[in-house]
């Protein structure tokens, strides 16, 4: 059984956590792909955070179809995400990939700038934008994987994320403060994102190495069954199965922060406050959770981050603690992701073969993305249909459940 | 300093030389139009102020004309003959959303880098308070006696929520007061078949106010379902009395509601209807395009709306054809004299 009380492993993280081990050596690559990430980051964030303003005041449409377009989207995202991860694999080039999707995500930057007012188009360009982020994802986290010490996968992936939350809170920051200064002025501010866009491909392109790997004795071109056949594999498919079934029980945040908002009453105009102080939470912990992961063990780290969204449920499903119990609840909901979003990949990749990385992180991603959207419909659904309660009270036996599922899945895993 | 490390330095340089260039140039035409239309504003106020106190029916709008970067955006007004505009003059500040009637308007609008406002006019288009919105706004109305005024705004949150996900909001404001009376969604109680909506994804947008004082329509979505909805004020309670309606508006005698039917889903496909509110018959409109406005009535026979950057106008009998009634311009808002 895979318990967070049992007493060796206390023993022992108490160890892990008392004795001097050798610093954790974070990889120039993996720093450089974080800036990189951050560049781009700000850059779409920018444009995310006014594209409805833009919408609406500029064109006169209503995010309604926006939203709509999008949801049927995600399947299409997952399936670029896969390839990415399995083209990178076969050619062995994850930079050039990656690149790719950084490079048509800032090259839509520059289009948003030049189709003025056709919805369509407006449309379209999104799309490509998202198919971009879905192209170097895996191929990225891939790279982070291939340049770390397989004993610091955790803090490597916690720098990564750290840096890439950065960005995504400095772009809404940017955006408005440019719209400060000119109002309305929205092509100035995609030609700005696309500048911020540009220097994160040179970041990659300029300034990032492709890991270099063991010589493979014959080197046999990746095929698309060896890249499924992971899941064949005891230990990944058991990551596999607990990351899925953890994911079909997560709501997603947008529910969280809705219902704080209702409990509290609160000002709309305070909303983005929510999401600031999650990501702000995340952002922090990052690196330091994925130290302690790389110390006392990935799935340990993960199973308490899952905990802690547990928490999250108990608290909205309590009777109302104010500001208190919202500030907890949004500390542990950014403590929720700083020990599962690049774990779960460390994880991963300390169970994949060197030469299956982006395949291999490609479909974990995707399964926990999958599920996750799965469960935002059900969780709608349920709270639709009878209340957030209901939903949140489901949820949250099903967590446990997970828990439990992913606990044994898990057993027995080492790294 | 390896040749790579150069060129990033290189490609760094130019980034920033052509992003700085840009705000400065984007931020230095803001003043400049800035200047420029309070300038051309003072000089058009003496008629302006004609306009809005002679009695005559005008137009107020806001300015797309795009010729004129200092105008666009901003709130222009135009006298009306025989159901036609004349001469267009700029009336004001930058307005998203408009509506003026009895001497008092809305004017939706940014508030700072991260807010957006709601302000409320005088009978000379002065500002004489505000109210803060919950998220970009969408449409307004003012009630015929110049009492109440309502804004639909858009809470997109933060591009942390799912993107797609998002949530409208519909305000109902005392004019008189300058204050906020309360949300659809918080303050009122609506039912549905005698049942009281509870659903927590209902939404509300698109109010239109009748001329009794108390009386309002709007729209009401659970599911997938929108529902023509009609609200007292005073009780703040409502109920349900038409199906698939959207963003209504009361035509001036009051026996029709003109709106945006969804004849197609994911994504919605929207027809321009009208409903007779007596007999419950709908009529579709001349429109064969799939736009998304509140109408403005011009008078009991014409409908106005926004297609391109351009208002338009077609008969709200369904017969006729749809043509260009004033050009970069949209927000109509009609003041009857």
């Amino acid at each position: 059984m895979y318990r967070i009380e049992s007493s060796g492993a206390l023993v022992r993280a108490h160890r892990a956590l008392t004795q001097r081990r050798v610093r954790p050596r974070v990889s120039r690559t993996v720093l450089l792909l974080g800036l990189c990430s951050l560049l781009t980051d700000i850059s779409s964030e920018m444009v995310a955070t006014v594209l409805p303003l833009y919408l609406v005041t500029t064109l006169g449409f209503t995010p309604f179809m926006y939203g709509i377009v999008d949801g049927l989207y995600q399947g299409a995202a997952a399936f670029v995400r896969l390839a990415g991860g399995y083209v990178g694999d076969r050619r062995r080039k994850h930079k050039g990939v990656a690149a790719l999707g950084y490079g048509l995500s800032a090259v839509c930057k520059l289009a948003l700038a030049a189709v003025g007012s056709a919805f369509g188009a407006i449309t379209a360009i999104v799309m490509v934008d998202r198919a971009g982020k879905g192209l170097r994802t895996a191929p990225r986290d891939a790279m982070i994987s291939l340049s770390s010490r397989p004993e610091d996968l955790g803090t490597n992936f916690g720098v990564h994320r750290a840096l890439d939350t950065t960005g995504a809170l400095l772009g809404p920051l940017v955006a408005f403060g440019l719209l400060a200064l000119a109002p309305l002025a929205f092509d100035m501010l995609f030609i700005v994102s696309f500048c911020f866009a540009v220097a994160g491909v040179g970041v990659l392109v300029l300034l990032v190495r492709e890991p270099a790997r063991e010589p493979v004795a014959a080197p046999e071109p990746v095929r698309l069954r060896a890249a499924f056949g992971l899941l064949s594999g005891r230990r990944f498919r058991a990551l596999f199965v607990a990351a899925t079934a953890l994911g079909l029980a997560t709501t997603s945040d947008a529910f969280v922060y809705l219902t704080l908002q209702q409990e509290l009453e609160l000002d709309p105009t305070l909303f983005p406050l929510l999401f600031t102080g999650t990501a702000l939470t995340f952002m922090l912990l990052a690196a330091p959770v994925g130290r302690l992961a790389d110390r006392v063990g990935r799935g340990r780290v993960m199973l308490a981050g899952y905990a802690l969204l547990l928490g999250v449920y108990v608290v909205l499903l309590g009777p109302s603690t104010g500001v208190a119990g919202m500030l907890v609840a949004l500390f542990m909901l950014g403590a929720y992701y700083a020990a599962t979003d690049g774990v779960i990949m460390a994880f991963g990749a300390g169970h994949i073969p060197e030469h299956l990385q982006g395949s291999g992180l490609a479909l974990l991603g995707t399964a926990v993305s999958t599920s996750r959207l799965l469960a935002s419909v059900l969780f709608g659904a349920l709270w639709t249909l009878f209340s957030v309660q209901a939903a949140l009270a489901v949820f949250a036996g099903g967590l446990v459940l997970a828990m439990i599922v992913a606990a044994f899945a898990l057993k027995g895993s080492r790294e | 300093m390896s040749r790579r490390g150069l060129a990033f330095l290189l490609l760094s340089v130019v980034c920033t030389l052509v992003a700085v260039g840009a705000v400065v140039a984007a931020a230095q035409r803001a003043r400049d139009d800035e200047r420029e239309s309070e300038r051309a504003a003072a000089v058009a106020r003496p008629t302006v102020e004609r306009l809005l106190s002679d009695g005559q029916p005008f137009v107020l709008f806001r300015n797309l004309d795009r010729t004129d970067g200092s105008t666009y955006g901003r709130l222009a007004i135009a006298p009306l003959a025989h159901g036609e505009p004349g001469a267009r003059l700029l009336a004001g500040e930058r307005c998203d959303r408009i509506d003026l009637a009895a001497g008092r308007g809305l004017c939706l609008g940014t508030a700072g880098p991260t807010g957006f406002k709601a302000k409320v006019l005088d009978s000379g288009l002065r500002e004489t308070g505000s109210v803060r919105l919950a998220g970009v706004p969408s449409r307004t109305r003012v009630s015929p006696d110049g009492r109440y005024g309502a804004v639909t705004s858009f809470v997109t949150g933060h591009s942390y929520a799912d993107v797609g996900q998002f949530s409208t909001a519909a305000t109902i404001i005392d004019l008189e007061r300058g204050k906020k009376v309360g949300d659809l969604e918080n303050d009122f109680t609506i039912t549905h078949d005698g049942k009281e909506v509870t659903a927590r994804d209902r939404n509300f947008w698109g109010v239109t106010f009748s001329r009794d004082g108390d009386t309002f329509y709007a729209t009401m979505a659970t599911g997938d379902t929108t529902y023509l909805i009609k609200v007292s004020l005073s009780r703040r309670t409502g109920e349900t009395i038409h199906e698939n309606v959207e963003c209504p508006a009361l035509s001036p005698d009051e026996t029709r509601i003109g709106y945006k039917k969804a004849v197609g889903h994911d994504p919605p496909v929207w027809r321009f209807h009208v409903l007779d509110l007596a007999t419950g018959k709908e009529t579709p409109l001349a429109e064969p395009e799939p736009l998304d406005d509140q109408i403005e009535w011009l008078d009991d026979d014409h409908v106005l709306y926004r297609s391109g950057e351009a208002t338009w106008v077609m008969p709200a009998d369904g017969s006729g054809a749809p043509q260009r009634w004033l050009a970069g311009a949209d927000s109509p808002a009609v003041v009857r004299g």
